[in-house]
């Protein structure tokens, strides 16, 4: 594309007071090949506008630069359509708002960001969203026919596309087929379960395609060009689909490992599913000898919360002991049940489903069970009260039932070993070895994804799927496939109703996206790609390896092969790789570095230091923005560089800028481990680890390692901004310049 | 194990039925905010949320005895603070008529106190401030009542000083037998009736 550009000056807001613009004009753009430079009091008021269309109207200019306000706001007036590029600069949250008016220093700032700002401009292509050559498929495959599985699909067929439904068992229903009543909003009284009338919605619903006894045996391609393989009732089919919801539910703890609570000793201890079930199948009874119950005791948390165990709370076991405790009263008025809890933990609405049991005269004790134990064919519950401060012991108990948690189906009972690769340290004689969570080889088969990393989808340690837990929930790590229900977390009817409908909903957006080659989450609408200039590739297999979707395969002579569709945009890819092959059209190594080179760096003799910041758009700007926006004050001699992902961070830059004179490198990212807030999960956490090579870089410049630095910000630690930065510059301070200025 | 209580929910079941005001307790969902709002906690032998725990795992004694049932001043404090709304004060009330009823005397001088003063709403329709303490100071004996007496001078002349206190006796309101139908008719309303 032949270039025109014009630079846009705005003066409101305070940029006018703040800044010599004429100089700005001249210094700023001098470096480039600018078409047309205007300034204007007001640009994003009509008149402003109107005036930035004139010129691309009539003078043809393709490439608009708006030196006004942060990229985050009135992004929306300054759309030009397709044809135009539009690159923002940043003059008021980061100059005039956060630095002092009319100052040398303030005037350079907005020098370099302008500067920074052609220079993108010059290097950014119109992208061209990617097309596959298949036809793409909306259609979506719903794996686990539970009350999850059965209401994605049957919102994915109201709201009109084909969903294909496919269920291991020979009927549909789930847990939910096995219960006797629901507890379920408005959480006052308790009602049918309602599976057969789901059942039947389903079967009467042309847009749903069951398959039962069925599994998924291998599910290849990406996002919108999906090819399943099912094995239904032992012949194979194939379907095409667009995206994916996995709805495989769960499995109670396994109550063999709860001995110390009676389990396997006493015939009448029973774990909260087995209790259900037979109240479903009529009648409340003790197993040992079939009479009936009245006295019963039910402990909650049998197993969760507790380290040894499940060390998480499953939100829905109480609820069922509640819900349980009224079957026991409805058989018989006369009984007594005991409700011994850590703490109750009814969320929300269901609270009133407490106070009805309550209401009804159920006792709830709060202390941890110590002893179960049974006396003249009656058991008994020793228990710490935390309440008497007391050992107390309840005695003629017919039943006591284990309020046991949930896990995950995904979980494998024993950590599955793989081949190990040639280089790893801890294989074992077989050359085997254990794979954790995070990898795709961890959870039990469901999927099958035709994935170098792996079938199912790579889980967190209790073996629920990984997703970006506050942002996006039904997201997970493999574009396109989506989870709902309690193999996401522990919940709930209710929850696992609003998950499906929140699953099946992004699938569709999913499938509507990648036809038009736009991205998803958090790229939504995206329609750049990473492209790979394969003959400089040397198959060092890191982009296969640490692209966090799971995105690139690998073909037979162990290229790279990437799979648009499933790429998020993060860049964390083009970070990766040694050879800087990998770029997008907006975005790439070769663009980022040009910026850093835009930037003037003083002389030594001239005291101003220079401070690069690599910044994650995501979270870290925005903080700074808002820091701006509260007048905080920082350095002028910072130079923030916008990353998609600080994943995307390539170590050349950091070689390059300091090669070049600039005096420190500061990196804001998000914050990761175990509860990260990384958009893109993986990105600042690689960030650091490879930030961790740097230090041969520094060795051989003969540079201190302080003058390059990580920190983890979130979006809420705005305030933190300026105390950040600042005390970055007084170790800039103190390490001194950086001894290859001017060379 | 010794000294293990046992759960017995027949004591229960009795202050459900018995006790005014005794079932709200049902609704108790042990988080303490009652007992760490109560100004008396310190005196208390048992703060409200543990007399709860107490009469839900049976133990009939150590409630009907307790000193707390008896020293609720009506603050209202725990009734504003309790988050299931349960009417603490009340229920502590409830205890303690029940206890004197069925025959525990948790704290003799406040049982005696609250048994004049009743005794004299109902005779005069008002407390008389100097015919009520002669009362409960005399109650004990006439050593212990001259006691008493001289303890409280320094109050007695004060309050005579500030005319606070009048030297005759207080005279019955107008249309005392009136308020007697009605507290008679309030006392037959309640689960246990007044203690009086
Ligand atoms: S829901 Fe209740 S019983 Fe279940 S783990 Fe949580 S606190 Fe324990
Ligand atoms: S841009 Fe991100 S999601 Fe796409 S291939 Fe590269 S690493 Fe994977
Ligand atoms: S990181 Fe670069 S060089 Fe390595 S395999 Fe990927 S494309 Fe090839
Ligand atoms: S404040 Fe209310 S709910 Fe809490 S312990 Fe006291 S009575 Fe029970």
């Amino acid at each position: 594309m032949d270039k025109k550009t014009a630079v846009y000056i705005c003066t409101g807001c305070g940029i006018g007071d703040a800044l010599d613009i004429e100089q700005l004009k001249e210094e700023g753009t001098e470096d480039f090949t600018i078409d047309i430079t205007r300034d204007h009091p007001f640009l994003c008021g009509q008149e402003g506008v109107d005036l930035i269309k004139q010129d691309i109207e009539g003078e043809g200019i393709n490439t608009v630069i708006i030196a006004a306000c942060s990229h985050r706001v009135n992004y929306d007036l300054f759309n030009f359509g397709q044809g135009v590029i539009v690159q923002r600069v940043n003059l008021r949250e980061q100059v005039a708002w956060s630095q002092p008016a009319g100052e040398e220093d303030t005037q350079m700032l907005a020098e370099d960001n302008l500067r920074i700002g052609c220079s993108q401009a010059k290097d950014t292509e119109l992208p061209e969203p990617f097309k596959a050559e298949e036809e793409y498929s909306k259609d979506i495959l719903v794996v686990g026919g539970g009350l999850a599985g059965m209401t994605a699909a049957l919102e994915t067929a109201r709201a009109g596309y084909q969903a294909i439904l496919v269920e291991r068992e020979d009927r549909l229903g789930g847990f939910l087929g096995k219960m006797k009543k629901l507890i379920t909003l408005p959480y006052k009284e308790v009602s049918e379960p309602g599976a057969e009338e789901l059942i039947k919605a389903i079967e009467d619903e042309p847009k749903v395609k069951v398959y039962t006894s069925s599994t998924v045996e291998k599910i290849s391609g990406g996002p919108g060009l999906y090819t399943v393989e099912i094995k239904s009732n032992g012949n194979g089919v194939s379907e095409r689909v667009g995206a994916v919801v996995q709805a495989t539910g769960w499995v109670p703890y396994d109550a063999n490992k709860l001995g110390h609570l009676g389990y396997g000793k006493f015939k009448d201890v029973v774990t909260n599913v087995e209790m259900e079930e037979m109240a479903a199948s009529g009648k409340i009874t003790r197993p040992s000898d079939g009479s009936d119950a009245k006295n019963v005791l039910f402990i909650q948390c049998a197993g969760s919360r507790d380290p040894e165990h499940l060390p998480y709370c499953s939100s829905a076991c109480c609820l069922v002991s509640m819900k349980q405790a009224g079957y026991v009263k409805e058989q018989n008025p006369e009984a007594v049940n005991y409700i011994l809890y850590k703490d109750v933990r009814t969320v929300g609405q269901a609270e009133d489903f407490y106070r009805k049991a309550q209401n009804d005269g159920n006792i709830f004790i709060r202390g941890e069970a110590a002893n179960v134990g049974e006396e003249g064919g009656k058991l008994f519950v020793e228990a710490d009260d935390e309440l008497l401060g007391e050992r107390v012991k309840i005695e003629d108990l017919d039943l006591v039932v284990l309020a046991v948690g949930m896990v995950p189906a995904s979980k494998p009972d024993t950590t599955p070993r793989i081949k190990a690769p040639a280089d790893a340290e801890d294989a074992d004689e077989d050359g085997m070895i254990e794979v954790v969570p995070d990898s795709g080889f961890f959870a039990n088969s469901a999927l099958n994804l035709d994935y170098r990393q792996g079938p199912e989808l790579p889980t967190l340690k209790y073996g629920f799927p990984d997703s970006h837990f506050i942002c996006f929930p039904y997201e997970t790590r493999r574009t396109g496939v989506y989870s709902a229900g309690c193999i996401r977390r522990p919940m709930e009817t209710a929850k696992a109703i609003d998950d499906a409908v929140g699953a099946a909903m992004k699938a569709i957006q999913c499938t509507e996206a990648t036809a038009e080659g736009k991205a998803v989450h958090p790229r939504a609408g995206d329609t750049t790609y990473p492209e790979f200039n394969m003959q400089r590739c040397t198959q060092c297999k890191r982009c296969t390896e640490e692209c966090p979707f799971g995105a690139i395969n690998e073909d037979e002579e162990a290229n790279p092969l990437p799979n648009p569709t499933r790429c998020r945009r993060c860049g964390v890819c083009m970070g990766a790789c040694p050879e800087r092959i990998i770029s997008f059209k907006n975005y790439s190594v070769g663009m980022i570095g040009n910026m850093i080179k835009s930037v003037h760096v003083p002389e030594e003799d001239e005291e101003k230091p220079r401070v690069l910041c690599l910044i994650c758009e995501n979270d870290a700007l925005p903080a700074v923005d808002m820091a701006g926006i509260k007048r905080m004050k920082w350095s002028p001699y910072v130079r923030f560089i916008p990353m998609r992902c600080l994943g995307s961070m390539n170590l050349v830059w950091i070689a390059d800028s300091l090669s070049r004179g600039i005096d420190g490198i500061l990196l804001l990212g998000c914050r990761h481990g175990d509860d990260y807030q990384c958009h893109f999960i993986k990105g600042s956490e690689l960030a650091e680890t490879r930030l961790s090579k740097v230090s041969e870089t520094l060795d051989r410049l003969a540079l201190e390692s302080e003058r390059v630095k990580f920190v983890e910000v979130g979006i809420t630690d705005y305030h933190k901004i300026p105390a950040i930065i600042d005390e970055f510059m007084e170790t800039i301070d103190e390490v001194g310049p950086n001894p290859y200025k001017g060379w | 194990m010794e000294n293990m209580v046992n759960y017995d929910p027949s004591f229960a079941e009795e202050v459900f039925r018995d006790v005014d005001a005794g079932d709200e307790i049902k609704m108790c969902m042990n988080c303490g905010v009652c007992a760490g709002s109560c100004p008396l906690r310190e005196h208390m032998d048992y703060p409200p949320r543990q007399i709860f725990g107490l009469i839900r795992a049976g133990k009939r004694e150590e409630v009907l005895s307790s000193k707390a049932i008896m020293l609720c001043t009506s603050c209202y404090t725990c009734v504003v603070k309790c988050p299931r709304n349960i009417p603490v004060m009340d229920v502590m009330h409830g205890l303690a008529h029940y206890a004197l009823k069925q025959g525990y005397v948790p704290r003799k001088d406040t049982a005696s106190f609250g048994k004049e003063f009743w005794k004299q709403v109902y005779r005069l329709g008002r407390i008389d401030e100097k015919d009520l303490p002669r009362r409960v100071f005399f109650s004990g004996g006439l050593v212990e009542g001259i006691k008493a007496m001289l303890n409280f001078m320094d109050i007695g002349l004060r309050l005579m000083l500030h005319h606070r206190m009048k030297l005759l006796p207080e005279r019955k309101i107008k249309g005392v037998k009136s308020l007697q139908k009605m507290l008679d008719k309030a006392e037959g309303l309640g689960k246990g009736g007044a203690a009086a």
